[in-house]
């Protein structure tokens, strides 16, 4: 302030491209620099590489496993695990509304469909190189674990993409979520229903349609690629199911962001 | 520079801010002044693009904030200090902003130090008091050096010492030539500071001014004498078109200097018994400028009003 003389508005106005990048390098160091990041990491460690650690450990004793893929551990374990970084994605959103930060985010960046896609890409990218990263870990912790028993075939590396894919749609249905709602219990108790709860609650149900319900919820596409066949669902209704939950979710966070004020 | 064009917000039914126009000019410190709940929050809110008015617009350096690039080289503004992450630290909050704006690192301990928050910037707001978190928002309005300055309600939950510091940076941004508007709702805090005034009361524009004019225009000094021949005196003062009203006990009340009143007395050749000053009275012309526009008025009329119909 003391140098100062020129006080005028900035001279040229700087690319849309530019505004983007700059506002996800904010929202990178937003998200890194709260301790619920790092938290919501070492849980998804914690579940991921322990159980596939204990399975691990299971197969070394029974001799029916000998020669399977220790992949697998890649997919069984973040059917659990993908909560925590789900709820690394969401919280970077809800946690703004929470403490009312929404109000010098929004005076920051200004342009709010800006804020919506850096924040998307960064919280996106984030849950899901950690997703896939711990997912090999578990895959690795699950190999050692078994002495030998299960092998690592070069092909089977491609349920890391399946990994990938199931935690990109889940965190960005999080985000999404998260500028509709703009509470974190109330994006978390969403979250675990559609994703969790009624996948497995409804086809055991007395209902004649909750099989055909369950079938629509993206919980039920995340089960299906990453466990196994369920009735009904292919690879690309699952794989569907996901991203029309995402796009959805992302939308109406869009259209509350943009046509509300910041945070009333 | 700041236009404020016919904005009026409304919330259903109710009205917040009700068709407000005036300019606030930089080079000056413009007190923003109401009552609470007169709408200045809600007026600086739409200036800054984070609510939307239901008419009219508001520009800062002619351009409506919610579309610009770089919205913090335009304005740095403090609403509220509370609205902060508790669990990152200070320095990591000004980190975020900075990026935003593709600052360094550099110019974040700059503004750390220039608010005196340079020994706590690394420790988490949560521990910060509300003085540390007001100079944390200063910090950030300060930022990207901006042309255009707005505060909520700045001196807040500041020491003595911190208020006057306030009131020195706002003078000091302004002689830099910037457009700085700080909000109030004590009058006797932006008169010590503010070079002009804008007064609202229910939304609704009630002075646009110089402090000077507005303290004019609200009678300025008032003094209460009392002297054995209240009548020639009276006279000789209304001559000079002073304001003067007769009071129960005898003695007059009038809006002049005190000096003058005591003079003509003497040149009258009448000893004054009594000369007081009534207050300065700014507090109580804020109030008669204001009264009929307070939102919450208290409870004692409609309560008597109830009691009488629960009574009948």
């Amino acid at each position: 302030m003391t140098t100062t003389t020129d006080v005028g508005p900035p001279h040229a106005e700087v690319s849309s491209a530019r505004v983007l990048a700059r506002t996800c390098a904010a929202e990178w160091t937003r998200l890194w620099t709260v301790r619920a990041t790092w938290l919501f990491l070492v849980a998804g460690a914690v579940v991921m590489v322990g159980i596939a650690a204990a399975a691990g450990s299971g197969a070394a004793s029974d001799p029916e496993a000998a020669g399977d893929p220790a992949w697998v551990a890649a997919e069984f374990t973040t059917l659990p695990g993908q909560f925590a970084f789900l709820a690394l994605a969401l919280t970077l959103v809800t946690s703004d509304y929470a403490t009312g930060g929404i109000v010098p985010t929004l005076q920051w960046t200004t342009r709010r469909t800006v804020l919506l896609v850096a924040r998307s890409i960064v919280a996106v990218t984030v849950a899901t190189a950690a997703a896939v990263l711990l997912a090999l870990a578990a895959v690795l912790t699950a190999l050692t674990a078994s002495r030998g028993v299960l092998v690592l075939p070069a092909d089977g590396a491609g349920v890391l993409a399946t990994v990938a894919l199931v935690v990109a749609a889940g965190s960005l249905l999080g985000v999404g979520l998260g500028f509709l709602l703009r509470s974190t219990a109330g994006v978390l108790v969403s979250v675990f229903l559609v994703m969790l709860v009624l996948p497995i609650m409804l086809p055991n149900l007395p209902l004649e349609w909750g099989d055909d319900v369950a079938r629509l919820l993206p919980g039920t596409g995340a089960v299906h690629l990453l466990v196994g066949e369920i009735d009904g669902m292919t690879t690309s209704s699952s794989v569907s199911v996901l991203l029309v939950w995402a796009s959805a979710a992302l939308l109406l966070g869009w259209l509350r962001l943009v046509r509300t004020d910041a945070n009333t | 520079m700041i236009e404020v064009r016919g904005l009026t917000k409304r919330y259903g039914d109710v009205v917040a801010v009700d068709d407000l126009t005036f300019d606030v000019r930089p080079g000056l410190v413009t007190g923003f002044l109401g009552p609470n709940g007169a709408g200045k929050s809600t007026t600086m809110r739409m200036v800054l693009g984070l609510d939307r008015p239901s008419a009219g617009q508001a520009l800062v350096g002619g351009r409506e904030m919610a579309t610009v690039a770089e919205p913090l080289k335009h304005v740095g503004a403090l609403l509220d200090p509370g609205a902060v992450h508790p669990g990152r630290s200070g320095r990591d909050h000004l980190r975020v902003a900075a990026r935003t704006a593709g600052l360094s690192s550099r110019r974040v301990d700059e503004v750390l130090e220039l608010v005196g928050l340079g020994k706590a910037a690394r420790r988490r707001v949560k521990g910060y008091s509300l003085g540390m978190r007001q100079r944390l928002g200063i910090a950030t309005a300060l930022l990207a050096d901006p042309a255009v300055l707005m505060f909520d309600e700045p001196v807040n939950g500041l020491d003595l010492d911190g208020v006057r510091w306030v009131r020195g940076l706002l003078r000091r941004l302004a002689d830099d030539g910037r457009t700085v508007l700080y909000s109030s709702h004590l009058m006797s805090e932006v008169q010590q500071t503010a070079d002009r005034l804008v007064i609202i009361g229910r939304g609704r524009l009630i002075a646009d001014a110089t402090t000077e004019e507005v303290l004019r225009g609200l009678g300025g000094a008032q003094v209460r004498v009392r002297v054995p021949d209240t009548e020639r005196l009276f006279l000789a003062l209304r001559q000079r078109d002073r304001q003067v009203r007769r009071l129960d006990d005898g003695a007059l009340e009038v809006q002049a200097p005190r000096v003058e009143v005591g003079e003509l007395a003497h040149a009258l050749g009448l000893p004054v018994h009594e000369l007081t000053e009534v207050g300065q009275s700014l507090e109580d012309a804020f109030v008669e400028l204001t009264g009929s526009s307070v939102e919450f008025h208290g409870g004692a009329q409609p309560l008597a009003a109830a009691a009488s119909e629960g009574a009948s």
